[in-house]
């Protein structure tokens, strides 16, 4: 298929990559002539523009960090799109701003997917991340075998901000419970048991979960490389209340934990991943050692 | 002083009033005139814009909802800025983001025009009886200016710091009101709950450390369940967005003010947008109710 891709950063290059693997053909735009150079080398076409981009495409992609971006990539692949083109954005937005968005793009004739992902930087390099979809049916059908290169299960939850809400659900689940992962290891530490030990013990019962599994060894390895970077995780607990501010609808959990993640910014480890909760819970009892 | 006035609410009017009996040259601009019809009545003047109301003053006072009604009246075509003149004042005594309130002082300081943000606590009894306490943000100079204005409106003034500061008081403000109406509201809800009197409760707490002003009268709207007076919780549920939003900011963790703003929200859902906000009790009373329950 004739793809577009804007937004070459961490996650959105091994995404290119998986799409020229699987035999896509993909044009590619960036700010930055250096961001170009990898996935040049594995075969995609780089354009002077984003309306180039979307010159003789069938679906462009986005992935970029915030819903300006997304807006300005959807106004320059507006310009160069035929009827019909698919634009499929992948960044994490509020809800309200992708259907803002695609409105916007129906009146010019692009159809607009939000179909933002979860999986990680690994997710994205191994082609298994988890795509949720909000759109139009037909137009998630042509995207889909291009999703498929990209990630193992990918899923149309409705219409448009669909897929976005679905993603502020999974941001909820993930960090609420990275917290209560961090919360439960230090219990068991300043408890004088061996956490290690502890996690054995709860893999196997009701307790268990990817968080668990993953990120709870990520934590008793004390390897805080990410991953997913904490002030991202802080700027999609950010969108998820501030949505829930405009229903007036109370997350008490998920607002003790946009704190949590507030303070791990406030002291400075928003490059760590997620993960340093465990840090700060560490600091808010009187350090690391029981 | 030739002085105008904008934001003819709850409040406003009785501010606005305030000024005029003191003996003011006082003129109105507003969305509806309708709003206006009592104040002229008692001599205010009437101007078509806001841009009129700054030409034919030396100073003009808001007090709307919003950071972004605030933005509108100084920056729209026929707004404030096209009608001040270089050393007239703004003194917007609205509830906005301090970051909107540091921004229009710098608008206005490229123009020579004064700025102070001068929120107020103490709500529509506070602004009948001229008791307001007032938190002042903006230069030292033009304060002293403002000083017998406030003196008017208010029972207690205080200069908090440069423009935005007297936002930032307003804030803390709101997270401990708010805070401490939920705890009288959970404190009420958890006597009612044991089938204890709620009112022998309310007075003999009143006699103690847990004595408060919120305490006093929240807590009394609480016992005597009348939410329709008082200020509307959709007022505080706005103001708490603005200090979560700074918390995000800043990266300052505010775990209780969060958990709060959660049960406005709820509040919001419930229908409770136009109570005061003494409602938090009935959300907790929707969470599970307090009757036929208790720890024995």
């Amino acid at each position: 298929m004739d793809l577009g891709f804007v937004g070459l950063g961490l996650m959105g290059r091994p995404m290119v990559l998986n799409l020229l693997k699987a035999g896509h053909s993909v044009r590619v735009w960036a700010r930055r002539e250096a961001a170009l150079a990898p996935v040049v080398a594995a075969g995609a076409v780089a354009c002077e523009s984003l309306a180039a981009v979307a010159e003789g495409a069938t679906v462009v992609f986005s992935c970029v960090a915030d819903a300006p971006d997304v807006a300005q990539v959807a106004d320059g692949v507006a310009e160069g799109a035929a009827a019909g083109l698919v634009f499929a954005d992948m960044s994490t937005i509020a809800p309200a701003a992708a259907r803002d968005i695609a409105a916007r793009l129906a009146e010019r004739g692009v159809r607009m997917l939000d179909a933002p992902v979860s999986g990680g930087e690994v997710g994205a390099i191994a082609g298994t991340l988890t795509i949720m979809v909000g759109g139009d049916a037909d137009a998630f059908e042509i995207a889909r075998p291009a999703f498929a290169a990209m990630g193992k299960s990918v899923n149309r939850v409705g219409e448009s901000g669909a897929g976005q809400v679905a993603k502020a659900c999974n941001q909820i689940l993930t960090g609420v419970g990275v917290a209560a992962v961090a919360e439960a290891l230090n219990f068991a530490q300043k408890s004088g048991v061996d956490p290690a030990r502890v996690r054995e013990a709860l893999l196997g019962g009701f307790a268990y979960s990817r968080i668990l599994e993953n990120h709870g060894q990520r934590m008793l390895d004390r390897n805080f490389k990410p991953g997913f970077k904490a002030w991202m995780h802080q700027k999609d607990m950010r969108i998820v209340m501030e949505e829930a501010h405009q229903l007036g609808l109370a997350l008490p959990a998920a607002a003790v934990t946009a704190q949590m993640f507030n303070a791990l910014v406030g002291s400075g480890m928003g490059e760590d991943d997620s993960i340093a909760m465990l840090k700060l819970l560490e600091a808010m009892s009187g350090g690391a050692e029981a | 002083m030739k002085l105008g006035f904008i934001g003819l609410g709850d409040m406003g009017q009785a501010m606005a009033r305030h000024l005029l009996r003191a003996g003011h040259d006082l003129a109105v601009w507003a969305r509806r005139e309708a709003s206006a019809e009592s104040l002229i009545a008692d001599g205010a003047g009437w101007c078509g814009s806001p841009a009129a109301l700054a030409d034919r003053s030396e100073v003009v006072i808001t007090m709307v909802t919003g950071s972004a009604d605030v933005h509108d009246l100084v920056h729209r075509g026929d707004g404030l800025l096209a009608g001040f003149d270089p050393g007239n004042l703004h003194i917007d005594m609205s509830t906005i983001a301090p970051a909107t309130a540091r921004a229009l002082a710098a608008d206005y300081a490229a123009r020579g025009i004064g700025w102070l943000d001068a929120p107020v606590s103490g709500g529509p009894t506070g602004a009948l009886e001229a008791s307001l306490a007032i938190m002042v943000g903006g230069d030292e100079a033009t304060l002293t200016r403002a000083w017998p204005l406030f003196d008017i409106l208010g029972a207690r003034t205080v200069h908090v710091g440069a423009a935005g500061a007297g936002q930032v008081a307003k804030a803390c403000n709101q997270m401990i009101m708010v805070a401490a109406i939920e705890a009288a509201a959970e404190a009420l809800h958890l006597a009612a709950a044991n089938g204890v009197d709620v009112a022998a409760v309310r007075r003999a707490l009143m006699g103690g450390s847990a004595a408060s002003r919120v305490l006093e009268v929240m807590g009394a709207r609480m016992e005597t369940r009348h939410f329709d007076k008082g200020v509307d919780a959709r007022l505080h549920h706005k103001d708490f967005a603005l200090c979560l939003a700074e918390a995000h900011a800043l990266g300052a963790p505010l775990p209780v003010a969060a958990a709060v703003a959660q049960q406005l929200n709820a509040l919001m859902a419930c229908g409770g947008a136009r109570k005061d906000t003494a409602a938090l009790l009935t959300v907790l009373e929707s969470m599970a109710p307090a009757a036929g329950r208790g720890c024995a």
